[in-house]
């Protein structure tokens, strides 16, 4: 019963009034502008991360980063948090430019962010503690929640009794709760096992689907990148830079993507995108090849 | 090329197998339990005749004089000392009164100790640019022996409760200190990225993210922080006072009383371990959420 009319309530919340759809979309849309992110080492020098990033991820967009390991697609998602700056250019969200945490964020890692002393459902519900609601209407939210990524009967268990999967399903949740209107991914399901990945990645679209954030989706798979986004950007190799922006016009709803990608437009655009992905490997291998023998 | 194909096996071959392995297997627990059994016991005479040799050695020794009673003292003489104290009491009061002497000015040291160590230490590993200020001189005042200042309280304090405390304290203060802001140091930058991203202020970081995080480092210097409570309230007593199992043996060391001093070792050695086993509980209830490590599924 309640649940049914939390429901109902959400879809109301997303596809309610024109205006405020409007409003709440270009509220979301993220743009990335001339980003460059230089760190200092600690030995002194400098590093230059990422240079003359321009990106326009629109509101309630799914959008794939892919590129070499090390071409900063993680300091790129980093900035759109906010919870870094750009040494140079602008990152604005909904038109205003990032200045702090970026509200209505959330953000998956690769490893597990779980507060390893919190139960599952004390870790779903830090979103709302956060954001002051009560610590009982917290808990219920939570538990709504756990039992929509399928861990019910899991509740008060730790995150070390859970498996790989459970994890990614409690950090999925956790990021969920909070309705964001931007969710950034960084390898969210790198390290599960194949059938795992592909598991989780359903129901990341059907959750998807049902709120319609906007999403950057940080991974090095290709195939996942084309079967769950609408725009795949290949970045270069380090100091990252965008290479290329593709329109992934697979119908939506896109169902398992184990499937999809048997499809001959999926084949065309992985033929199509890997050519140039791969050009950005193959020079990260040669470089990461030459300073193994130099050293 | 010519290798048969592959036939599944029908469950009825293997029901009568199956049977069978049941009973071995059955055999095989009650084998290990029969084994488990037997080292325990053993274990258990090994440590009692551990313990009888060490103090009938002792007695031994002291009775033929290869060991002489006046300087090395002897277990039936301890016994006696021990027997005397509960009687008779100590020329500074019951003994009682000297056992919760020392203990008080211990838990008292403890809980200022830990206090300041945690809060100090949590501020410090949270502002690194405090850290970088204080860290010179946290450096030398780690680098000083502590336990002279009980020479410096005793004087300031006089020879009441203060000073036992304040030197307690001291001692217990950098334990916890040290722990507590490598614990903060040590949080997981992702659990602290996360945290701000879902809205978090500060001091629900703190709260939610940092101190149970650090909570780990501060639980584990406890154990050595206890030892270092009752070090200090000894040594403020051995330093100057009124009454305190310090005095008792700085009395017993005065009379040439070896038995005194040992007896006075075992009570504390005992109130060191009823403080030992309570600080294990908590940390059983603190850190319950942990996963048992390998040496505790070996004791276990």
């Amino acid at each position: 019963m309640t649940v049914a009319s939390t429901f109902a309530r959400r879809r109301r919340a997303a596809h309610g009034t024109p205006e405020g759809t409007e409003a709440a979309r270009r509220a979301a849309q993220i743009e990335l502008s001339g980003v460059t992110k230089r760190f200092v080492t600690p030995a002194g020098s400098m590093f230059t991360a990422v240079r003359d990033v321009d990106m326009t991820i629109g509101a309630g967009k799914f959008c794939a980063v892919v590129g070499p390991s090390g071409c900063g697609k993680s300091t790129t998602l980093t900035m759109v948090a906010g919870l870094d700056r750009p040494s140079a250019g602008t990152v604005s969200v909904g038109g205003k430019p990032v200045d702090g945490i970026t509200a209505g964020t959330s953000f998956m890692f690769q490893a597990d962010a779980l507060m390893p002393w919190k139960t599952v459902v004390g870790n779903v519900a830090l979103g709302p503690v956060f954001r002051g609601v009560p610590k009982k209407q917290a808990e219920a939210e939570a538990r709504e929640w756990v039992g929509r990524v399928g861990l019910a009967g899991f509740e008060d268990y730790h995150p070390h009794q859970l498996s790989g999967g459970m994890r990614k399903r409690t950090s999925l949740a956790a990021a969920l709760i909070n309705e964001p209107s931007i969710l950034l991914m960084d390898e969210p399901f790198g390290a599960l096992d194949v059938q795992t990945k592909a598991m989780m990645s359903n129901e990341l679209l059907g959750l998807w689907e049902q709120t319609r954030p906007s999403v950057i989706f940080v991974t090095h798979d290709l195939e996942e990148a084309i079967a769950l986004a609408d725009q795949v950007v290949v970045m270069t190799v380090g100091p990252g830079t965008v290479k290329a922006v593709y329109e992934i016009d697979l119908p939506r709803p896109r169902g398992a993507v184990q499937e999809i990608r048997f499809e001959p437009r999926f084949l065309e655009l992985h033929h199509q995108i890997w050519e140039s992905l791969r050009e950005e490997v193959e020079r990260a291998y040669a470089r990461t090849a030459n300073a193994g023998g130099r050293s | 090329m010519s290798a048969p194909p592959l036939k599944p096996q029908h469950s009825a071959e293997i029901g009568p197998i199956g049977s069978t392995a049941d009973a071995t297997e059955a055999a095989i627990a009650a084998d290990v339990r029969n084994s488990t059994r037997r080292r325990k016991t053993l274990l258990w005479v090994a440590r009692i005749a551990t313990l009888v040799i060490i103090i009938g050695g002792w007695q031994l020794f002291t009775s033929a004089k290869i060991v002489d009673p006046f300087f090395w003292g002897r277990p039936s003489g301890i016994v006696k000392q021990l027997n005397d104290w509960v009687r008779h009491g100590t020329q500074y009061g019951s003994i009682w009164l000297q056992i919760w002497t020392t203990f008080k000015e211990a838990v008292l040291g403890f809980v200022v100790g830990v206090a300041g160590g945690v809060v100090v230490g949590v501020l410090l590993g949270q502002v690194r640019f405090l850290a970088d200020v204080a860290s010179p001189y946290i450096k030398v005042a780690n680098a000083i022996p502590r336990i002279v200042l009980g020479s410096l309280f005793t004087v300031a304090l006089g020879l009441g409760i203060a000073s036992k405390v304040s030197l307690a304290s001291v001692l217990v203060f950098f334990v916890v200190f040290f722990n507590a802001f490598q614990g903060v140091r040590e949080v997981d930058r992702n659990l602290l990225a996360n945290a701000r991203v879902l809205g978090a202020s500060r001091l629900a970081v703190t709260r939610h993210v940092v101190v149970p995080s650090a909570l780990t480092w501060i639980i584990a210097s406890l154990h050595v922080a206890f030892g270092m409570a009752i070090i200090g309230a000894i040594v403020g007593e051995f330093l100057g006072a009124q009454k305190g199992l310090g005095l008792v043996i700085a009395t017993a060391q005065n009379n040439f009383n070896p038995n005194g001093v040992f007896a006075a070792m075992f009570i504390i050695a005992v109130l060191a371990l009823t403080a030992e086993g309570l600080i294990a509980l908590l940390e059983r209830r603190l850190l319950s959420w942990r996963p048992r490590s390998q040496s505790e599924v070996a004791a276990a």
